[in-house]
């Protein structure tokens, strides 16, 4: 059994929960995908921040196209379990989607990162105030939850 | 299949034009980095002095949009460094706002590009040119204060919300630009350039997410910003009216069929 962790850009810290999901000292890379990186608008400027951030967290930087440079990692390493940190980003979902197309026996865990506040059910979207009016309790309080 | 060798740049980040686009924004990626500037935040005077362009603003956003940090390990320290949580409210609804941004893209991933609701403005979608225009994203208009700000975009990758305010907003109500383009621009520049917080943020300014247009005048320019922003009416000629005014001039179908 192998783990691997695939890191993208909304989630570039070493103490986020998918590390703990994982095996203790599994691999984690990340794929520069230019191609990704154009679509989502990211300019030079926030490219330089993000590799900075990357040459920080001890991990593999592997040039390509995302989804077939994880295919391939998954094939050649083994790999059988798949950790990814959740993102709202549809580009990235279709990333995900066709790794498991391609990887059919790879079992693939989302990791939600720690959350702001713990409400029990869905807060109203329609205007932030009812949303806030909501979450500022919990969101007033150490690790958002109520005591 | 894959190379360990990283170019940065592309033929898109190439395209993208204004000053100093391609060095270094003055705010450096990595952890340790995000953490020193965590260890600055001063609640106290960020409470005081956050609307202002030179005031404690914490700067943690390209961190936090990242996830280099989390929101709730900088609500924590937030919270720690208050005797009163009430010392650390402004502070944290800031962030709430973050977290509300990201819980409507991930339920309704379609309204990041798509109008959530019509113009409030009087006119219709259609009506908004589809590009940005060339002197804008060249700084060139002539308004002195709006050049300033986009130089400043284009130099540091990082803008205060008042500026970010009054750029979206004068590009979509003076420019009459849909946001969309607006909203793309931006993010090729923001080192926290977030397609949730961004893009619902301009639909805000532009009311297809907000009952009412966001406008501002030279008069509040002059508040918040400081000398190093040139705010001398007669080169900002188009700001320098009263609200009303402005609103005659900018919105002068309002209260008809679209809005």
């Amino acid at each position: 059994m192998a783990d691997l962790v695939w890191l993208h850009e909304d989630a570039l810290r070493r103490t986020h929960p998918v590390f703990s999901a994982a095996a203790s000292g599994a691999r984690a890379v990340f794929v520069w995908d230019n191609s990704y990186l154009d679509a989502a608008l990211i300019g030079l400027k926030r490219r330089m921040f993000i590799y900075e951030t990357l040459a920080g967290l001890d991990m593999d930087i592997l040039a390509g196209t995302a989804d077939k440079v994880i295919a391939t990692l998954v094939a050649e390493a083994h790999v059988t379990r798949l950790f990814v940190p959740a993102t709202p980003n549809p580009a990235f979902h279709a990333l995900l989607s066709s790794v498991r197309s391609n990887c059919p026996d790879l079992e693939i865990s989302v990791i939600e990162d720690t959350s702001f506040v713990a409400l029990g059910e869905p807060p109203d979207l329609k205007r932030f105030f009812r949303y806030w009016n909501k979450a500022k309790k919990h969101a007033m309080r150490h690790g958002g939850v109520l005591a | 299949m894959f190379s360990h060798v990283v170019s940065l740049s592309s033929p898109e980040t190439n395209a993208i034009t204004g000053p100093d686009v391609r060095a270094p924004s003055p705010i450096a990626g990595g952890r340790a980095e995000a953490e020193a500037a965590l260890a600055k935040i001063d609640l106290r005077a960020y409470a005081a002095s956050r609307n202002h362009l030179d005031g404690a603003v914490t700067h943690l956003s390209p961190y936090i949009r990242h996830g280099i940090l989390s929101l709730d390990e900088v609500r924590n320290h937030a919270l720690a460094t208050v005797a009163d949580p009430k010392a650390a409210e402004k502070f944290i609804q800031e962030l709430a706002w973050r977290d509300y941004w990201q819980r409507i893209y991930a339920t309704y991933p379609d309204r990041i590009w798509q109008d959530v609701e019509p113009y409030k403005t009087g006119f219709d979608a259609s009506e908004y040119e589809d590009d940005l225009p060339r002197d804008i994203a060249n700084g060139a208009t002539g308004v002195a204060c709006i050049d300033q700000f986009v130089n400043m975009l284009a130099d540091t990758g990082y803008l205060h919300n008042h500026a970010r305010m009054y750029l979206a907003a004068y590009i979509v109500h003076w420019r009459r630009v849909r946001w969309q383009a607006g909203a793309r621009w931006f993010l090729q520049h923001l080192l926290d350039g977030d397609p949730a917080s961004n893009n619902l943020s301009w639909q805000w300014i532009a009311s297809t997410f907000s009952n009412k247009p966001y406008i501002f005048n030279l008069d509040n320019v002059a508040k918040y910003c400081g000398a190093d922003i040139n705010t001398v009416p007669r080169h900002n000629l188009v700001l320098d009216q009263s609200y009303e005014r402005l609103s005659d001039l900018l919105f002068p179908h309002m209260g008809g069929p679209h809005g």
